[in-house]
């Protein structure tokens, strides 16, 4: 049949039209068979295009379009979308990309950047010549989120979602929800109390009824797509049921004799085999950790809520869609880092954090009193290429900066050193770094190329470095006490990246799919990410990025109903002989075996199939064809581009 | 303030009143029009899309501002659930009897008919009258009827009758007869049962900083001129500097001006002109391969994802980074500009001379929108941006209930961080809206 196809050329404002010759484009494919209209666009894209090529749509009662533009990532469903409300079929419509393919793979070659544009061009009308009218398919789609982590970010996704209706399963990993937050006492930048805000924050979650909250609770399967996941969770045993008193807790901990490095204070103190929860840390039950626990049986007689019998608990749930709230670990120093693991004064910010929290007026470690401390910026950030990581961990500059001003505050006689590489206290935070100015604080800058030397002569540590602030001054301090500013890295959690299929970046945190526009989505549908699982924050970002994940997935379930693509895999049982090659090739599982008058035949299950047209080259008899891609279309553009 | 019954011209309910149509205001809306609620959208420009859309590319991705944000115009502008009012300011909200708000609108005349002109530019050519081009930071002039950009959403005409000299030759030009002197100033009311304040931020404006100079000397520049003159949608082919129309070879940038400086009343960090400054000298080095570009800088505040690779890159391209307050800059007679400051580096006072200076100018609050709240106050904070009563666990909370707050209104910040912001802001309205009913 013949079609009446519209080619519009995007000029791209200049990225395309700097290094591809538009004319010679427009007037190279005006003659193809089928082309009815040939048109210029200074930004395709932009309001009044869309305008002008859905008035010819309309008009010239066109049957197909392309679009010769920029990445089909970007814009496809743009255009989709223009055919849409025109009128015309949205899979009538084909983008070509001779922006990333053609301006910008070959800005130094005009001519060679035109001739390959051409040639996409001539395929992308090739394409609209076979193109076919598609459906897409409506499916139900659960409006119930599974949020993955209980931190501040993870509650307040499920706080957002269970107030504009979405049901929410948080899933925890830990035994108490909070995450890293209740560890820091007063936080920037308003004074608030970590614990104080995860305790609001856990009262709102179990005041929710459409919030169920798992602790000890991890993903171990997953099947399905947006809309309609089928999730397997492993429950771990807490091994206390029911909810004892303090005094029971209290009694039990101090009976059970196997003590451990505790983790909450990164193992400056040992805690129980049997845990309580900290400050901060919920619900206020305890649990026992199976890793460390001999089952000796002496805290069944302190407390009677003990049960040893439990076991792991796997439970079934069906949710629409996922938001990972994973949280962050703080960089662990390498063996020997800045002295760290050899000299007994040198500790990490997590850990000096846990310090200031744990004395109350004098600042004491290892016996000894603190009075001159040093911090060591950008600990296991913005290293070299090939050290490790490149990346700058956002918050440090302003949380050592606030955890200086309250080291003077509690424990008065402090002297503060900060041996950094350029302060980062961005936006409002500049008033923390401010203050600790002006407080009295020495603050000397080093570069990558000269770190700070330590050294311990006698019973007294040093610290000396070549300071860019006095043009390069070699200076030297004593130090009671080195704090290394240890950044942030994503946690450790491959099930979970395997499971999901998220992708990280080469800074190893869950990558999104725009860096700028979309933030919080990644290219898996109805998987999202949000707060320090995606790069490094603080506990306001961490909180916008949750409730702004909260918000776009609630708006993609909430209508209880998806469209699928229809560029699905279909099958003619005719020329099927059942070689069960399709079956193996297809990475979803979506092709089933049926059949059909006593003949068995493959099927293609439609709500798995992702058209990723695997399966379309290993049939034998071309029995199988993608809708949208088909094997008429492909070889009519390798014909296409053949030509030359 | 009474409201006369005769100039209300439309009654109606909105869901919710989004003020101002930046990245923020459109991301706000989008997400509430997407979950089913209907807004309202009020831009006090001509077109919508804010800051972004004036932008040349944006770090550390270099994608192109205008290709990534027409898109989010264009699904703005035709949401169903969307009313957009371009050239239109608030000017009164009140809670009514019902816990809603009563809004009063003040749309100024665009003196064309909006549904009817085709944005076929006729009316430009035949416009005698010239001016400033506010849309181009004054670097290059407009007609006093004029379509605001390229890509300008409505990408429709408007007459700036300030500049106006009534000849009338527009409306002879005009093909589509859509020219109207006759357009009044409008009052609307409507309610809304929540709003949002999404009104983004001013730029600095550096003639308060003498030692500076700008104004004064013709090469020195702001940002955002600059930014203009790296845009697809850019007023010149070329980079030029505005004295002679030379392509200059010998740049700087001077960091934090207006930024992290008591003497101008901002003591902190605008969080984002480190790394448009970054940005712009990475463009720059592109387009014009044998100039030097020295930047001149306090810290670097590279703290995002990728920027600190984005800034060790732009250090690789060749970009001179130079750690020292600058003092003063004194223009010299053939327009060039010799910088004074003191070189961290060596401790000495050192003097530079250069082309052209880029300031980069800093972030200040845009707290006008808290003027038209009445009974109620909109509280700011100390630095005059919108009070978030609630920090760390409900941000986009402000102080009067069912008002929310979105993108820069509440602190510097750069795309993505006003992205998460605005999303914020929706799931806050929306949760406001379920209690509501
Ligand atoms: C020393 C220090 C000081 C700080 N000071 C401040 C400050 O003053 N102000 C400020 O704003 N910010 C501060 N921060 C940053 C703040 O801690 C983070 O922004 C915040 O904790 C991030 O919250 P989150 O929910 O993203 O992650 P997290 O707090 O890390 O929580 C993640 C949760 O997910 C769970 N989880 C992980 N993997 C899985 C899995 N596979 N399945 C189920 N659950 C899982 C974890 O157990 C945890 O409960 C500081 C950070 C440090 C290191
Ligand atoms: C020179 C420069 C370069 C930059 N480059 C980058 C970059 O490369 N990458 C990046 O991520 N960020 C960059 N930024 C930052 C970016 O511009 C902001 O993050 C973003 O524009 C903030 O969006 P917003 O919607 O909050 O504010 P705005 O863009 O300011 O939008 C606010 C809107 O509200 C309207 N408005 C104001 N008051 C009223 C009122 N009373 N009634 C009705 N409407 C009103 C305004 O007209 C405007 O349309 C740059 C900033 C500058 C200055
Ligand atoms: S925030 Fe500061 S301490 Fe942390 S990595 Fe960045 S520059 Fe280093
Ligand atoms: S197109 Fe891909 S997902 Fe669909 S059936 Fe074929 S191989 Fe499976
Ligand atoms: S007002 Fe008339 S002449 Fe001017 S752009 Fe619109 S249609 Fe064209
Ligand atoms: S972002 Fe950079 S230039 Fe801007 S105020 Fe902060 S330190 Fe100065």
């Amino acid at each position: 049949m013949k079609k009446k196809i519209g080619v519009y050329v995007c000029h791209c404002g200049g990225n395309i039209s700097d290094h591809v010759d538009i004319e010679k484009v427009k007037a190279a494919v005006r003659d193809e068979a089928d082309v009815y209209l040939v048109k210029n666009t200074l930004f395709a894209c932009a309001d009044s295009s869309q305008k002008e090529i859905g008035s010819d749509i309309e008009n010239e009662h066109l049957d197909a379009i392309v679009v010769a533009s920029c990445s089909p990532k970007l814009h496809l469903n743009t255009f989709r979308g223009v055919a849409q409300r025109a009128g015309l079929n949205p899979y009538n419509y084909v983008q070509v990309n001779i922006r990333e393919q053609s301006s910008w793979a070959h800005s130094d070659n005009k001519t060679g950047a035109t001739e390959k544009a051409i040639l996409l061009v001539k395929a992308g009308i090739a394409k609209a010549k076979e193109s076919e009218a598609l459906q897409s398919l409506k499916i139900p789609a659960a409006n119930v989120v599974a949020v993955i982590g209980a931190g501040v970010g993870g509650m307040k996704t499920a706080i957002g979602l269970a107030d504009m209706g979405t049901e929410v399963y948080l899933i925890e990993k830990d035994f108490f929800v909070g995450g890293r937050t209740p560890q820091w006492g007063t936080v920037s930048p308003n004074g608030d109390e970590g614990a104080i805000l995860t305790e609001k924050l856990y009262k709102e979650v179990v005041r929710r009824p459409n919030i169920t909250l798992f602790t000890g609770a991890e993903l171990v399967e997953k099947s399905g797509s947006i809309g309609n996941f089928d999730l397997k969770i492993a429950l771990r045993p807490r091994f206390v049921s029911g909810n004892p008193s303090t005094e029971a807790m209290q009694r039990a901990a101090e009976a059970c004799p196997v003590a451990v490095k505790d983790d909450f204070n990164f193992g400056l103190t040992n805690r129980r085999a049997f845990m309580l929860p900290a400050q901060g840390q919920f619900p206020q039950v305890p649990a026992i950790d199976q890793s460390a626990c001999t089952r000796c049986g002496e805290c069944t007689a302190a407390c009677h809520e003990v049960d040893l019998t439990q076991e792991v608990q796997t439970i079934t749930l069906h949710v629409g869609a996922f938001v990972v709230n994973t949280g962050f670990d703080p960089y662990q120093p390498a063996q020997g880092e800045y002295g760290y693991g050899e000299l007994d004064n040198v500790i990490t910010l997590p850990q000096f954090r846990r310090l200031m929290e744990m004395n109350e007026s004098e600042l004491v470690f290892n016996g000894k009193k603190i009075k001159k401390i040093a911090y060591i910026y950008c600990v296991g950030s913005r290293q070299d290429d090939d050290e490790g990581n490149t990346y700058c961990s956002r918050y440090c500059c302003t949380a050592t900066s606030l955890t200086a001003v309250l080291a003077k505050k509690k424990f008065g006689n402090i002297i503060n050193f900060h041996f950094n590489r350029g302060i980062r206290t961005y936006g409002k935070h500049e008033l923390v770094y401010e203050a600790a100015s002006k407080q009295g604080d020495i603050f000397l800058q080093f570069s990558l190329k000269s770190i700070p030397q330590i050294e311990k002569r006698g019973n007294k540590t040093y610290v000396k470095v070549k300071d860019i602030l006095t043009a390069g001054k070699e200076l030297e301090t004593e130090a009671d006490l080195i704090v290394l500013v240890t950044g942030m890295v994503p946690r450790k959690n491959e099930l979970l990246a395997q499971q999901l299929k998220i992708p990280t970046g080469r800074d190893h945190f869950f990558n999104e799919i725009h860096m700028k526009l979309r933030p919080v989505e990644t290219v898996i549908d109805g998987v999202l990410i949000a707060g320090t699982c995606q790069s490094p924050k603080n506990i306001l970002e961490t909180v916008n990025s949750s409730m702004a994940a909260a918000a776009k997935i609630n708006s993609v379930l909430t209508k209880g109903e998806l469209s699928l693509e229809p560029t699905l895999a279909k099958v003619n049982p005719a020329a099927c002989d059942w070689c069960d090659n399709c079956s193996k090739a297809c990475p979803f599982d979506a092709i089933l075996q049926t059949e059909i008058n006593g003949k068995k035949v493959a099927r293609v299950n439609e709500s798995n199939c992702k058209g990723c047209g695997m399966c379309t080259p290993v049939c034998p008899t071309d029995a199988i064809d993608l809708a949208g891609y088909t094997n008429a279309q492909v070889e009519s553009m390798i014909d296409a581009l053949a030509e030359a | 303030m009474e409201i006369q019954q005769e100039t209300c011209i439309n009654e109606s309910l909105y869901d919710v009143l989004v003020i101002g149509a930046g990245i923020a205001g459109e991301e706000s809306a989008l997400k509430l029009a997407d979950m089913g609620y209907r807004v309202l959208l009020v831009e006090k420009e001509p077109s919508i899309g804010g800051k972004m859309i004036l932008l040349s590319k944006v770090f550390p991705t270099l994608d192109c501002a205008a290709c990534i944000t027409t898109p989010k115009v264009s699904e703005t502008a035709r949401h169903p659930n969307i009313t957009i009012l371009t050239l239109t300011e608030v000017e009164e909200i009140v809670r009514d009897t019902k816990n809603r708000f009563s809004v009063t609108l003040k749309k100024k005349p665009r003196y064309v008919v909006e549904k009817d002109c085709t944005g076929c530019q006729e009316c430009e050519k035949a416009c005698p009258a010239i001016v400033n081009d506010q849309f181009q930071f004054n670097l290059t002039a407009r007609k006093a009827v004029y379509i605001p950009f390229t890509i300008a959403n409505p990408r429709v005409a408007l007459i700036d009758i300030d500049n106006c000299l009534l000849c009338g030759a527009c409306e002879k030009a005009c093909p589509s007869n859509c020219i109207d002197f006759t357009q009044k100033e409008e009052q609307l009311k409507i309610t809304a049962k929540s709003v949002i304040v999404s009104t983004g931020f001013k730029l600095f404006d550096p003639i308060q900083i003498e030692r500076y100079g700008f104004g004064r000397y013709k090469n020195v520049i702001t940002s955002m001129q600059m930014e203009r003159q790296l845009a697809p949608t850019r007023p010149f082919n070329n980079i030029l500097r505005p004295s002679d129309g030379k392509v200059p070879d010998k740049i700087a940038y001077v960091f934090c001006a207006g930024s992290r400086d008591h003497t101008v009343g901002n003591p902190i960090c605008s969080q984002v002109c480190c790394m448009y400054s970054t940005k712009q000298a990475q463009l720059l080095m592109g387009a014009l391969p044998m100039a030097d570009v020295s930047l001149y800088y306090i810290n670097i505040r590279a703290f995002g994802k990728g920027f600190d690779e984005f800034y060790e890159q732009a250090k690789d391209m060749g970009a001179k980074y130079v750690k020292g307050k600058i003092a003063s800059i004194t223009e010299k007679e053939n327009g060039n500009l010799i910088l004074r400051y003191e070189d961290i580096a060596t401790g000495k006072v050192t003097e530079k001379e250069h082309d052209l200076v880029v300031l980069s100018v800093g972030i200040l609050a845009n707290p006008g929108i808290t003027r038209v709240f009445k009974k109620e106050r909109l509280e700011t904070d100390a630095l005059n941006y919108i009070r978030q009563t609630d920090l760390l666990q409900s941000p986009a909370i402000t102080s009067i209930e069912g008002v929310f707050a979105a993108g820069t209104a509440t602190a510097p910040m750069d795309i993505p961080d006003t992205i998460m912001s605005a999303g914020a802001a929706a799931t806050e309205t929306s949760s406001y809206l379920a209690r509501l009913s």
